[in-house]
């Protein structure tokens, strides 16, 4: 891959972050040059203090993801074709969808305790609502002749949601997934920071405690690679479970 | 002998080898205890390293938070069986009907310099005393705890007055920059962030809010809940005795190699910091009097109200 303009800024940050560590541009213990945090980021990965915790957040993100996403294209469709649902529901859903996540952490710490459930259900919370959105906005872009001709061919009203709507609804789903995608990991960490001892979250907060800058910006570093390498990987994913829509060109470049 | 009988037979042996590992595992009590990543816990892992738990066939299961925001509320919910805890917000929430007590002592000043707290300014400020800071910002890790109570008596004791100075809160390891970069005029911070701020060579320290005002007061408990104290006052016996155990062997060793590296090795500090940075009097008991002098220091400093009798706060474990 040539190298783009982009990945040239990137670099010319790095080594302005380098440079002005180096120099004392920014004199401050907190600010370490990058070299260093590099250093301190291949040395806990290789005493394998980072690998496990590293896992236990994918793990928690990936669970918290997997419940909300589905929650959320199961509840758009039900939106949508069963508007009782939404006359009972739809009033919650829309007073909660601006709660911020962290300010509901104590609440959630009362019921659900300080381990796995809540943090976990932290990240569904947040993953639900992106997908919820999209998925409703996914169900009224279906053809209508589609439906049309389902129910001239007698397909009743699951089998017409579950073989017409929801994969017609799918790229729009799976957009609001990879919105949800990046907020989970945001969550998870967030959530790990709170209480608990587990994963990257528990980590920085306790690196930042101990005065370890590098091992802080190391963490940071670790979380920016991360989210980018999942994004990258959900992009290539969705593109082999929705070729069809690639192939129709309706898309954004992206 | 039939087949089924035999087979009976067979299980209650398998049973009776198994049994003895089976009861020990049961026998084991988990208790979650809330702490905060400073050197007051260091008796509590000594006590966890050594041994001294599982001898009492307790389980240790820490929680680290960083600031006591989800210690005490978590010890209410039940999440937590004990809590170490500054001595203000404790009382803040027996004063508020909560039914905390004390199980135990965890840190106190010392009874003269160097202590735990420490008020730093530039080194360029001028900044002396309380006097010197009245109009100026002074930012503490968080406001009505007890880095801000003996901050606050600390700029009384030294000619200021404590209403005429602004405080703002500043997390403990970003208060170094916030000084240096001018967001504030000083700062009470606590070991090990004290040690590391002196190294940046640009601050200096003025004063020690608790030594000098208060020599061997009170600092920071473990704090349970006195329905579960009631209920099972036995398991908070062994694990006292297993926590003072811990006491007794960081107390053996002040000012060793072996104490900063256990240090060293739950906080995470490093080792070359932990050879500068002050160390608290770890301790076993709560007194009444050291109760009493915080209540009145507290009135003194706006957190007034109606607090019970000390004495009554006291569990026998930290008699």
């Amino acid at each position: 891959m040539r190298p783009s303009s982009g990945l040239w800024l990137v670099l010319a940050l790095m080594a302005l972050w380098e440079v002005s560590a180096r120099l004392h541009w920014v004199d401050s213990p907190n600010w370490p040059p990058l070299s260093t945090v590099v250093v301190a980021l291949f040395h806990d990965i290789a005493s394998g203090e980072l690998p496990p915790l590293i896992g236990g957040t994918l793990w928690r993100m990936g669970a918290g993801l997997a419940a909300g996403s589905i929650a959320g294209v199961v509840v758009g469709l039900a939106f949508c074709l069963a508007p009782v649902t939404r006359l009972l529901l739809g009033p919650a859903v829309e007073l909660l969808r601006p709660i911020p996540v962290p300010a509901i952490i104590p609440p959630l710490v009362l019921f659900l305790g300080l381990d796995d459930p809540m943090k976990i259900t932290v990240v569904a919370l947040t993953a639900f609502f992106p997908v919820l959105t999209n998925t409703m906005q996914g169900v009224a872009a279906v053809e209508a002749e589609a439906v049309q001709m389902g129910r001239t061919f007698g397909v009743g009203p699951l089998r017409r949601a579950a073989f017409i709507v929801l994969p017609a609804t799918a790229p729009y789903a799976l957009a609001g997934v990879r919105v949800a995608l990046g907020l989970s990991l945001v969550v998870a960490v967030v959530a790990e920071m709170i209480a608990g001892e587990a994963g990257i979250g528990h980590y920085l907060v306790m690196m930042q405690f101990a005065g370890r800058a590098p091992e802080m910006y190391a963490t940071i570093i670790l979380l920016a690679v991360l989210g980018y390498a999942l994004n990258r990987g959900f992009v290539a994913m969705e593109r082999r479970a929705i070729h069809w829509w690639f192939a129709l060109g309706r898309q954004a470049d992206g | 002998m039939t087949q089924a009988t035999r087979r009976a037979a067979l299980m209650g042996l398998g049973a009776s080898t198994l049994a003895t590992p089976a009861l020990n595992a049961q026998a084991l009590t988990k208790m979650r205890v809330s702490v905060i990543p400073v050197l007051d816990v260091a008796p509590l892992h000594a006590a966890i390293a050594q041994g001294y738990f599982a001898a009492e066939g307790i389980e240790i299961d820490t929680s680290t938070t960083a600031g006591g925001a989800t210690g005490l509320p978590g010890l209410i919910a039940g999440q937590f069986r004990a809590v170490f805890s500054n001595g203000v917000s404790t009382m803040l929430g027996v004063r508020e009907g909560q039914e905390f007590k004390f199980i135990s002592g965890a840190s106190r000043a010392t009874q003269g310099p160097p202590d735990i707290l420490a008020v730093l300014v530039r080194k360029d400020s001028g900044i002396r005393s309380g006097k010197d800071l009245e109009g100026k910002r002074i930012a503490s890790n968080t406001r009505n705890n007890i880095v801000w109570l003996r901050g606050m008596a600390w700029v009384e004791k030294t000619g200021g007055d404590w209403r005429k100075v602004n405080t703002v809160e500043i997390p403990f390891p970003q208060m170094a920059d916030a000084l240096i970069g001018g967001r504030v005029d000083a700062v009470i911070s606590s070991e090990p962030f004290v040690a590391a701020a002196l190294e940046t060579g640009q601050i200096e320290r003025i004063g020690w809010p608790m030594s000098e005002t208060q020599p061997g007061c009170t600092n920071a408990h473990y704090v349970g809940m006195g329905p579960d104290l009631a209920r099972n006052g036995e398991i908070f016996d062994r694990w006292a005795r297993a926590l003072h155990k811990g006491v007794d062997w960081v107390n053996e060793r002040l000012g060793q190699p072996a104490l900063l590296e256990l240090i060293s090795n739950f906080s995470r500090v490093p080792m070359e910091r932990m050879r500068n940075v002050a160390l608290p009097a770890y301790a076993k008991n709560v007194t009444a009097a050291e109760i009493d002098e915080l209540v009145g220091t507290m009135q003194r400093y706006g957190l007034t109200g109606r607090y019970p009798a000390s004495v009554s706060l006291i569990h026998k474990t930290a008699q």
